[in-house]
């Protein structure tokens, strides 16, 4: 895998996720921060961090991001979501667009 | 209006469906989701405080709507939310009482509050309410139990922005108490016996713009005083005494609906906003000539005078921007429409039903209305003539035609040849989604070319003469989501060989009481997603709680209910919606259902169950 087809997504903990370019975009936020022109560090060196994301949340949002291609493409699976962690995910959902 | 709504619902119901079906649903939903999925998954996320705090506020909206929606949703539950919350909507629910408001008046940032139809409601239960600065709108419409002393909790409430108090047990010593809420701006006060003086002492509310009057005691002496509200826009005086209305001149959308009309906006009318809506059911006019002419309607969008009496039309000709005209049981006339018809090129919505119009209106209308999308003509004596002056208008896409003399051909012929089938005009009609052809003199055969009509959506067809060849003749229609064909002598072998449209959700068979509850249930397993109405199908939306279902069956209620049943089963099965008068009990099965019950039957096996009961 290229460097330039991933991104690493970093946690509040500092924990890095390096996901495929494609399946970060699936989140608003991030395609705006990777797309936008000008010279932001995320455009740069194709990281993000998010302070306010948890390590276990953004794992989630990760297998998210992948779930969506799958779904997409015509796999029709369910993705179960614990309840304990709904209102976490939600916040860093919302705050993703995705 | 609600003729329009009802109309546009059933395609935009199955539209919105789809929609979702198709659509892939965010995170964010599945997460709603999965938050409100069942009790338990409450229970793990209510005690996380510190997320609760910090949640935006269209979020914890959305959740509460969900948890309301699954019934899922109780008094201390509502604490959670407290920091959170901006809009409630609790409209209609029974169960809403003190305590519910006692945590209601406990949000810090409740912006509106919906209590409206909730029956629970009194007095003391709105005290909670009051200082809750943060609240704008407020609806407490028809909670009777509402009296003048309850609408003191709300005078502390600054910066109520919205009231709405229609059908309340309110009087007019408690409107006078709303003098202090200043910053109103909408106050609907529907069906309570406001005077004319508590309308004068009104007048300190300078910033309305929306009032509700409709049902007061209001008479020409409180309408007088209406000029004294500068910014007043929408003005609803309905049943009342007003025969006089003075010069308002921001009104821009006026009600006068069942009322003696003498005269609208007296003297020179020197308007600051144009008259945009007029809405005059059901009025009696003095003079309509004189009223109508002289309102300088030039501007109105959007005129019903359904049910009224009118003797001379010929205001209408000055009405060149016309989007909505409602005409319903008005003694409107060919002749009369061919002197006042004009390039109505705005028109999107016609309401003709119930008049004396026949095919030759629409021959006069055909070139006039180009931009329509709404047709009712509906209990009018128009017959197939029109169908071709119908289908000149492109643009439809509602049509309702039933009741009325159509037969689907032309012709006198009793032979085939000598026929020319009339709904073949329709495939120009590109945009057509919804049909209504019930109670029509529609005959098997004449249905062939709305197979052309590829848009279509909706069609409704009542008939004691079509067969299962007019149900087959519309397979072609893929688009179809909805399809009524009641009363029809549909066999079982032609619903079974019926190869739906994949769109169909609805198929609507009430009163073909040739199928038998065999073939229905055997049609409904093999196409599991159509929602099959007959009367052998017991009804049960797909969406419908446990806790409100009317099933008797369902495992809380099945001893009661059955219990019930013994001693009256006619009573029970028309109260599940069960119509079908054919069904009678002969005494020895009565004998037979009694003792099946007696005989201790575990609760949920109903194969024990006589047929005729767990048909229900």
């Amino acid at each position: 895998m290229k460097k330039e087809d991933t991104v690493k997504l970093i946690s509040s903990e500092g924990f890095e996720f390096v996901v495929d370019k494609t399946a970060a975009m699936v989140s608003h936020t991030i395609r705006n921060m990777l797309t936008s022109p000008g010279s932001f560090s995320e455009t740069q060196h194709g990281e993000v961090t998010f302070p306010e994301i948890s390590t276990l949340i953004l794992e989630k949002i990760c297998q998210y991001f992948y779930w969506h291609l799958q779904y997409a493409s015509g796999k029709e699976t369910e993705f179960h979501i614990e309840p304990e962690i709904t209102l976490e995910l939600m916040m860093a959902a919302n705050y993703l667009h995705t | 209006m609600t003729s329009e709504c009802l109309l546009c619902s059933a395609s935009t119901s199955a539209s919105g469906e789809e929609g979702e079906k198709k659509e892939q649903r965010g995170l964010v939903e599945l997460c709603i989701e999965a938050a409100t999925a069942r009790s338990e998954n409450v229970n793990k996320w209510r005690r996380q405080r510190r997320t609760l705090e910090r949640l935006p506020s269209h979020l914890a909206d959305a959740i509460i709507r969900r948890l309301l929606h699954r019934r899922l949703l109780f008094p201390t539950l509502l604490e959670v939310f407290r920091h959170s919350v901006e809009e409630v909507n609790l409209r209609g629910e029974s169960c809403v009482d003190a305590e519910w408001m006692a945590y209601l008046g406990a949000f810090r940032h409740l912006h509106s509050l919906n209590i409206a139809d909730c029956k629970n409601i009194n007095n003391n239960a709105l005290w909670p309410l009051s200082g809750l600065n943060s609240l704008k709108e407020l609806n407490i419409s028809r909670c009777s139990k509402i009296t003048d002393s309850g609408i003191k909790h709300l005078l502390s409430i600054a910066n109520l922005e919205k009231l709405s108090l229609s059908e309340t047990g309110l009087t007019s010593d408690g409107v006078m108490l709303l003098t202090s809420l200043t910053n109103l701006h909408v106050l609907d006060l529907g069906g309570i016996p406001v005077t004319d003086k508590a309308l004068c002492s009104m007048q300190v509310l300078t910033q309305l713009e929306y009032l509700d009057l409709w049902g007061s005691d209001i008479s020409n002496i409180g309408a007088a005083t209406l000029i004294k509200f500068l910014n007043l826009s929408f003005l609803n005086l309905a049943w009342t005494k007003v025969t006089r209305l003075p010069n308002l001149p921001s009104i821009s959308c006026l009600n006068m609906s069942n009322c003696t009309i003498d005269s609208i906006f007296d003297g020179d009318h020197i308007a600051a906003a144009p008259l945009l809506k007029l809405i005059v059911t059901g009025a009696n006019f003095v003079d309509s000539d004189k009223v109508l002419s002289k309102l300088q309607a030039h501007f109105l969008t959007f005129l019903d005078l359904s049910f009224s009496i009118i003797d001379n039309w010929n205001f209408l000709v000055n009405m060149e921007h016309l989007e909505h005209l409602d005409l319903r049981y008005s003694q409107i006339t060919d002749i009369l429409i061919e002197k006042v018809a004009l390039s109505w090129e705005n028109l999107r919505y016609l309401n003709l039903s119930n008049t004396l119009i026949t095919s030759r209106a629409l021959s006069v209308l055909a070139g006039c209305i180009p931009n329509l999308r709404y047709l009712i003509l509906s209990y009018t004596s128009v017959d197939d003539a029109s169908l071709a002056y119908i289908s000149l208008t492109t643009s439809l896409r509602v049509v309702d035609l039933s009741h009325t003399a159509i037969r689907g051909f032309t012709g006198a012929g009793p032979e085939d040849s000598d026929r020319t089938l009339s709904f073949g005009a329709f495939q120009n009609l590109v945009h057509l989604k919804s049909l209504n052809l019930e109670d029509t003199k529609l005959v098997d055969g004449t249905l062939r070319p709305l197979s052309l009509i590829k848009s279509l959506e909706c069609l409704y067809l009542k008939s004691d003469f079509l067969t299962d060849d007019s149900l087959h003749a519309l397979a072609s229609l893929q688009n179809l989501r909805l399809v009524s064909f009641r009363g029809a002598m549909l066999t079982d072998n032609g619903l079974l060989s019926y190869v739906p449209p994949r769109m169909l959700s609805t198929l609507d068979l009430r009163g073909c009481w040739l199928l038998s509850s065999d073939a229905i249930l055997s049609f409904c397993k093999t196409h599991g997603r159509i929602d099959v109405r007959h009367e052998h199908v017991r009804v049960s939306s797909p969406d419908q709680n446990v806790s409100c279902s009317s099933s008797p069956f369902s495992a809380t209620s099945a001893n009661l209910s059955r219990h019930r049943m013994v001693k009256s089963p006619k009573a029970s099965i028309s109260k599940s919606s069960f119509v079908d008068e054919r069904i009678k009990y002969s005494t020895e099965e009565l004998l037979q259902l009694e003792h099946s019950f007696l005989s201790s039957c575990p609760p949920k096996d109903l194969q024990i169950l006589p047929d005729i009961l767990r048909r229900i």
